[in-house]
């Protein structure tokens, strides 16, 4: 209680207790993004108490832009003509308010939601659409088996050891095991992504911190399938991504 | 005879009957109860398990429980396993096991996981734990099989090894030759995450045939098809079996010997394994089908029509772990042919293809949830989904305790109607009271969040992503999910204003992992100001917070409560909002 009336002692931007209501103020970027297209939504009848789920509309909105991903707000945004919806009297599930937002020392420099705002255009969704960080979540172990399966990959992915059907590496993995001399733990990398000597072994010196001045001193060497440690650069390299087992950095001697 | 009832009952007395609870929770509340239980408790508590690693330190643990037989320790956040949380963040298990070595002379079980578990560590506890006999490293890291070597010499009386999931690194195959040749006490061991070179295969034979009691063997992948026929031939009391490659030139004499050992794999309850499965090996599993509770074929690569005549054979399943290549077809056949089905987890075999590969959607779950009436987990990754069918999908199941539904693209409409998926998911919580886990995909408004709030009372962890408008929606969450334990958002619009109205509710979970969402440096601070037994984690590389403007975006937030205050072992890139930091800033 004291807590409560505490805080409905500061200036505005306030939020009343009983509506806590953080649409009330704040410029949101769904307001303004939401533009011409706010009105293509179908109004949702979305009651507080959710008694219309099983009412399910099929409208078929024209004016409704069908991708999804990496599209323009519209699609994404719901219509703020379902505003009324969050100003009702309801009752907002009881919490904790120990802090509410107009406890902070007010800014002096910015309004917060002008600050808002720029962070949720600008940094938010700034994974969208290619190479997403965590998404889709499938386990990073997992992924690693998922690429090797014949049929899977992508078709303009093909990956060496798929395309190289049954003469691939024993191991199907497109991830092999580097060890270097001197490092007690080995590291794993993507080959994949490799198409060269060369670009390979820069991934190599940049992960075990290797400067250029002294690259010359270490080699590149290769388990095949049979077994036997051969020096990577004496074979093409298409012979070396189909016959790789596990890659070791060497201190050439003399 | 002067003293209250309670008060009445000898201290043994008290200790024996609390030897009957098993449950942590029941015990937790037992010990509350009055403080002479409580002692009582600390005593005989044999078991604990410490969801976070750094929620307390094993000092504290160690005081108050001076007997623990039994510990299992969880490390990284659970996004760990999606590549968000950065390498070196933490999660060391060696602190623990230092500690514990001195304390708990007479430790039987450790439990990990993700947790960063050296060689030393590993040394250590085959030295420190004469008596361990369960060690489980679950989606652990940082070993090699140089620590697999010194707990095999060492662990006599070890019962189970299991490293679901694990990164090792392979140093040598003959870790397993270090098992003494008297040793014979193990029921389970997992080393399906283990290499080409982690195995040596004859090591293995010698270990499988003097273990009477081995019920559960799960091979890695560089288990030729050839060999596990003789491996099987030695172990056929097996109730759980996780095979090497499934793939090799068909051969008349390796195909009967194989179906043969299988035949003779009497308790055989569960298969697993699969890699690389090619169609021709199937029928020689067809003979243990019809006893299989567990299949899990999500590694792999079998299509239709072998796939589905496969799991027409199962009709006794109660868990089942498919890639989609099962498409909707083998879903209906599923649905039709296994009655007692409880766990469903289909995996995309092209998670990153921008084109779908398969015939897989929401209808292969809705065929699934009207068959099989003892559904309650699900984990359900596919590219197209309806209101209607998750509408549906709530209805016919509302036993659900897990929903987890992974549209590949994230943000991906009502396919039908084009509008958002609330309406879907609000009926998921409404109609499964008990559900526990939720995870949401597809386009959703703050409208979803409002109707789990209102519904989801029991839920205990919820994974968002791409998903709701404003603070509102984490507002509804926070305020609303009463049993909220753990709750992971990435790319969500909101932040800020939720976390501060709901400060006190996050000390009542066990953390929140938020990424890439509207969170900014100054309320972390005054979070962490305001909080004190909350560590506030802020990580980012972009360089240390005092350098930075209290309205800078944070990259990666992870809160979670402690009694042990800020850890010790933060790397560069992570910082804590406690209360000093926040003093000296203001």
């Amino acid at each position: 209680m004291e807590l409560q009336l505490g805080l409905a002692l500061p200036p505005p931007p306030l939020i009343p207790i009983e509506t806590f209501d953080l649409n009330s103020y704040g410029n949101y970027e769904t307001r303004e993004a939401l533009g011409s297209n706010a009105s293509s939504w179908p109004l949702l009848k979305l009651g507080p108490a959710g008694n219309d789920i099983n009412n399910i509309h099929h409208h078929n909105s024209s004016s409704s832009s069908s991708s999804s991903s990496g599209g323009g707000a519209g699609c994404k945004k719901r219509s703020f003509d379902e505003a009324p919806f969050f100003d009702e009297k309801r009752n907002v599930p009881k919490t904790l308010h120990l802090l509410l937002w107009t406890n902070q020392p007010n800014d002096e420099d910015d309004d917060p939601s002008n600050v808002l705002h720029e962070n949720s255009s600008s940094a938010i969704f700034k994974n969208d659409g290619e190479g997403l960080v965590g998404w889709p979540p499938v386990k990073t172990w997992r992924k690693k088996v998922h690429h090797q399966i014949p049929n899977g990959g992508a078709e303009n992915n093909r990956l060496p050891a798929v395309e190289n059907g049954i003469g691939g590496r024993a191991s199907k993995s497109t991830y092999v095991k580097v060890k270097m001399e001197g490092v007690p733990i080995a590291r794993k990398i993507d080959l994949s992504v490799h198409h060269s000597f060369d670009g390979l072994t820069n991934t190599l010196m940049r992960m075990f911190g290797i400067s250029d001045g002294n690259r010359k001193i270490f080699k590149l060497t290769y388990q095949d399938r049979e077994g036997d440690w051969l020096l990577a650069e004496d074979v093409p390299w298409r012979t070396f991504i189909r016959s790789l087992k596990c890659l070791k950095l060497i201190r050439s001697r003399g | 005879m002067q003293k209250k009832t309670a008060h009445s009952f000898p201290d043994e007395i008290l200790e024996h009957v609390f030897s009957f609870i098993q449950s942590g929770k029941d015990r937790n509340a037992a010990s509350v109860v009055c403080k002479s239980w409580y002692e009582i408790e600390r005593w005989c508590r044999r078991k604990i398990f410490v969801g976070n690693c750094y929620a307390v330190s094993p000092t504290m643990v160690i005081r108050r429980f001076p007997d623990i037989r039994s510990i299992e320790l969880k490390g990284k956040p659970h996004f760990a396993d999606f590549n968000l949380v950065p390498d070196g963040w933490g999660g060391y298990v060696l602190p623990w096991i230092s500690k514990m070595a001195g304390a708990y002379p007479w430790l039987e079980e450790i439990r990990l996981k993700r947790m960063v578990v050296t060689d030393e560590s590993l040394e250590l506890v085959a030295k420190s734990f004469a008596n361990l006999q369960v060690l489980v490293l679950f989606s652990c890291e940082g070993f090699s099989t140089d620590g697999l070597a010194a707990i095999a010499a060492s662990c006599k009386n070890l019962r189970e090894l299991d490293l679901r999931d694990s990164e090792v690194d392979d140093l040598s195959g003959h870790w397993l030759n270090h098992f003494p040749d008297t040793y014979t006490s193990l029921v389970s061991l997992n080393i399906s995450c283990l290499g080409s070179d982690d195995v040596s295969f004859s090591a293995l034979e010698r270990l499988v045939g003097r273990c009477p009691n081995l019920r559960r063997l799960l091979l890695n992948r560089e288990v030729p098809l050839d060999k596990i026929a003789n491996l099987l031939s030695r172990a056929p009391q097996l109730i759980e079996f996780g095979t090497g490659t499934y793939a090799a030139e068909l051969r008349s004499d390796v195909y009967s010997n194989l179906a043969e050992a299988f035949c003779n794999c009497k308790e055989l309850k569960s298969l697993s394994g699969f890699w690389d499965a090619v169609p021709a090996y199937l029928p020689v599993i067809y003979s243990v089908c019809s006893r299989l509770t567990s299949l899990n074929l999500s590694y792999a690569p079998i299509q239709n029509p072998d796939l589905t005549k496969l799991v027409s054979q199962c009709p006794s399943l109660q868990r089942m772990l498919v890639l989609d290549y099962i498409e909707d077809s083998g879903l209906e056949v599923l649905a039709s042919s296994c009655k007692d089905l409880q766990e469903l987890r289909v995996f995309p075999s092209d998670p990153f293809g921008e084109e779908p590969n398969v015939s897989l959607t929401e209808k292969g779950l809705v065929a699934v949830s009207s068959g099989c009436p003892k559904l309650q987990s699900v984990l359900y990754f596919c590219r197209q989904m309806s209101n209607a069918a998750l509408v549906t999908i709530a209805q016919n199941c509302p036993n659900f305790t897990r929903f987890r539904l992974c549209l590949l693209d994230p943000k991906i409409a009502d396919y039908r109607t084009l509008q958002p998926l609330d309406v879907g998911f609000g009926a998921i919580v409404e109609h499964c009271k008990d559900l526990r886990r939720l995870s949401l995909s597809g386009l959703l408004t703050d409208c979803v969040f409002e109707y789990i709030g209102m519904h989801a009372k029991k839920l205990e962890m919820l994974s968002v992503a791409f998903a709701g408008e404003s603070d509102l929606a984490l507002h509804h969450v926070l305020s609303g999910c009463e049993s909220l334990r753990k709750l992971e958002i990435m790319n969500c619009p909101f932040g800020d204003k939720a976390l501060l109205a709901n400060a006190a509710k996050l000390e009542t979970m066990r953390s929140l992992w938020m990424s890439s969402c509207s969170v900014r440096l100054g309320a972390c601070k005054m979070l962490g100001q305001k909080m004190p037994r909350l560590n506030i984690e802020v990580m980012d590389e972009k360089g240390p917070p005092d350098s930075r403007a209290e309205s800078d975006p944070v990259d990666k937030l992870y809160i979670y409560r402690s009694v042990a205050g800020p850890r010790f072992d933060m790397p560069p890139f992570v910082w804590t909002m406690d209360e000093d930091f926040a003093s000296e800033l203001s």
